[in-house]
């Protein structure tokens, strides 16, 4: 099947081809090495690489319930993988998308319990609403430190994590906290029915809600005018200062989009997932981000894939427990091998493409090409 | 550039050809969709290979299923303690036992589904924080039985009949007994007369017990004591993994005359072990296990540990199940002080006596230890 399509592609639209070859290959090609890798260290570990990975399979599309919980690990991280991507695309790299999708999961959880009445068409968007708002607002911040003050985004963003992870902690354990008798433990109320966002049959609705935002994005990078200014920026912020685009702005904004749909990723884990914020249940899925936006390089539609894969690894991770007493570190390491390889691909071609144009191009620029 | 790029390519697809047997043919098949799937290689026919275990359904096999909290299952604490009440039924009972590790507690549930379908008769799960999860799933498989470790169940006590289960058991111990032996023993053996207690968060209602239990105790053999607790400021997710805060805390209340230092809280707790073996004639006593297992460096203070018998009380539960005799609602599980091991010489007999005498005392309630959580 695969020969017919490379025939075609010689024939006649080589270019689209070759175009697709290029963003495919590298990304395939890590995660085949890095499930390589892991068959290889599952071989000496002493149990059956094919079982293992049969078992990864069966517990994230083995059936329609598996394959439910492979789109319910995948949505926060196309919303998470949205965000670096989309930063990326400015030349920012926004490691702030997990306090970013903190914020949005706790404010989510705030409009969500305590709001009273509203019929659920009204409540659920309201607090996805809020919860993306949340985001926004605390993706602007670093936006606007590195604008004013010329703060590298990547260091503000690291600490205002740990801003986040602390403030939603504290308003878990206190203003916010679930005062159920018997609860002890730190955690908001549930969220009304009316906020919830529901599943249809196995499928998460914020899954749907995902791939829209995946598009939407799309359209805003490649279709509008503020798009190409955020990927001008990306490429040469100095030639688009020079070409009249307001880069300040620019930086501004798309951190302030980033936040947002990182918060919304939050939100939705909130009102599809948990019922409720608990701190240590959205840990790593804002970081995960990372992976995933490299994996799909940095393209909208490439997220979306690249969030399937981590997320039935992470569906799947128990069922290869369970089916191969496979210790569950191992999906980890083949998430950090996969990682390594597209970035260090991408790390090559920096070095060769600055050795070769012998100009300069800042790393985060570089990765979003 | 573009030459370049395609080098690289070349280089990679040519690693991936040689790797990847499977694929066959040349370089140019490899192309694929970005939606590739981590493990395409692999021949569909492996999936039931790793299905063996049917004869969990039979009447005859006991089958044992252990679901851990966000954690290891070689924790040297809770989740280890309960799995080797499961691996105990294994030997004794004959029992076929397997374990899930936890990797993000919103698997809580289909980890424990997973258990659940495989017609698993037992399902233990270890922490207070599956508590929800566990009698959600207690409802909706009413012919497993549940145990939950450290998971208090309220409904017990409410007159709400609808929710009552027959298929879960809460595993529960007084700590505030364990503590209170825990305070005689740093009573009888302080010289200077002050006591300190480096407590994990005082959100976790065992500890409180520990602490309410520990000053107890101490007041019971001698009511001069002086008490230095202090509990961990931080929130659920530092409380029992800040063993520098444990540490300097426990400097503290040496430097403030105290010699014998509880350290209850996880990470926190064992931090202040260790600090306090590196300080001549100062006692250490630690909780939950018997820690001299499973903190070494504590060794030179570490005269005993207050301990809640995990093992044993899942042990019994598990064979209860096997008897058909299950005790729904809370069941309370052993409590005690672990062996002073190499300090044994330093804990006179006349000490040992009186810890005898209070152990009896409690257990026929003749001592109380004034710890009442509802008030």
């Amino acid at each position: 099947m695969s020969d017919q399509t490379v025939e075609e592609g010689n024939g006649r639209s080589s270019g689209w081809l070759q175009r697709i070859w290029n963003t495919t290959s590298v990304p395939v090609g890590a995660v085949l090495l890095a499930a390589l890798i892991g068959a290889a260290i599952l071989a000496i570990s002493g149990a059956n690489p094919l079982d293992a990975y049969a078992a990864l399979i069966k517990g994230s599309f083995g059936d329609s319930a598996a394959f439910g919980r492979t789109l319910e690990k995948a949505t926060p991280l196309v919303f998470s993988g949205l965000a670096v991507a989309f930063a990326f695309k400015a030349g920012l790299f926004n490691i702030g998308a997990q306090g970013q999708l903190l914020v949005g999961a706790i404010v989510a959880a705030y409009v969500g319990f305590s709001i009273e009445g509203l019929p659920a068409i009204i409540h659920a968007p309201l607090a996805l609403i809020a919860g993306a708002a949340a985001g926004a607002l605390y993706g602007a911040f670093p936006g606007a430190l590195k604008t004013y003050t010329g703060a590298n985004e990547v260091i503000t963003t690291i600490m205002l994590n740990y801003v986040a992870i602390n403030l939603t902690d504290f308003l878990a354990d206190g203003p916010w906290k679930d005062l159920t008798p018997g609860n002890v433990v730190a955690r908001t109320p549930k969220i009304m029915d009316s906020a919830a966002i529901p599943f249809i049959g196995d499928i998460p609705v914020g899954f749907l809600i995902a791939i829209l935002m995946a598009v939407v994005t799309w359209w805003l990078l490649w279709k509008t005018t503020i798009g190409f200014e955020i990927r001008t920026v990306g490429l040469n912020p100095h030639g688009a200062q020079y070409a009249g685009i307001k880069v300040a702005f620019t930086v501004i904004l798309t951190m302030t989009l980033s936040g947002l749909l990182a918060g919304m990723g939050g939100a939705i884990e909130t009102q599809g997932i948990v019922g409720r914020f608990q701190p240590g249940f959205n840990a790593n899925l804002g970081f995960d981000g990372i992976t995933v936006a490299l994996l799909g390089k940095t393209h909208p539609f490439g997220v979306i894939p690249a969030a399937l894969l981590i997320g039935a690894m992470k569906a799947g991770s128990s069922q290869m427990q369970f089916s191969a007493d496979v210790a569950k570190e191992i999906t980890d390491v083949i998430m950090a091998f996969i990682l390594f390889f597209v970035a260090a691909d991408m790390i090559i071609r920096w070095i060769l493409r600055s050795r070769a144009e012998g100009e300069k191009i800042t790393l985060s620029s570089g990765w979003g090409s | 550039m573009l030459v370049k790029r395609s080098y690289l390519m070349i280089i990679l697809l040519l690693v991936l050809g040689m790797a990847l047997v499977a694929c066959g043919g040349d370089a140019p098949a490899a192309e694929e969709p970005a939606a590739e799937e981590p493990a395409a290689e692999e021949p569909m026919a492996e999936e039931p290979a790793a299905e063996a275990d049917g004869d969990c359904a039979s009447e005859e096999v006991l089958c044992v299923g252990l679901v851990t909290d966000v954690g290891e299952i070689d924790d040297k604490s809770f989740n280890q303690s309960a799995w080797e009440g499961a691996k105990r039924a294994e030997a004794e009972l004959g029992a076929k036992v397997d374990f899930i590790e936890t990797k993000d507690a919103k698997d809580y549930a289909a980890n424990i589904a997973l258990f659940a379908e495989n017609d698993y008769d037992v399902i233990v799960t270890v922490g207070f924080a599956m508590g929800e999860a566990t009698a959600i799933a207690a409802g909706e498989y009413p012919d497993i039985d549940f145990i939950g470790v450290d998971q208090f169940q309220a409904w017990m006590f409410d007159d709400d009949t609808a929710n009552d289960f027959t298929n879960l058991a809460g595993l529960i111990f007084p700590e505030d007994k364990s503590g209170f032996m825990a305070g005689a023993l740093a009573g009888m053996l302080s010289e200077t007369g002050t006591i300190a207690a480096v407590l994990g968060t005082d959100l976790v209602p065992p500890v409180v017990a520990f602490k309410e239990g520990y000053e107890a105790g101490a007041a019971y053999v001698n009511p001069d004591i002086n008490f230095i607790s202090t509990y961990h400021p931080g929130g659920m997710d530092v409380a029992f993994v800040d063993p520098e805060w444990g540490a300097s805390t426990a400097k503290q209340a040496i430097d403030q005359g105290a010699d014998v230092v509880f350290g209850a809280g996880g990470k926190t707790g064992n931090g202040a072990l260790i600090e306090v073996a590196s300080n001549e004639g100062v006692f250490c006593i630690g909780v939950d296990t018997d820690q001299w297992e499973t903190v070494p460096e504590a060794h030179p203070c570490l005269v005993s540990s207050a301990m809640k018998l995990i093992t044993p009380g899942v042990f019994d539960l598990i064979k209860a199940s096997q008897d058909g005799a299950f005790p729904a609602g809370n069941f309370l599980g052993e409590v005690g002080l672990a062996p002073f091991h190499d300090l044994d010489s330093q804990v006179s007999d006349e000490i040992k006596a009186k810890l005898e005498e209070i152990d009896a005392g409690l257990r026929d309630g003749s001592i109380e230890t004034g710890y009442n959580p509802g008030g």
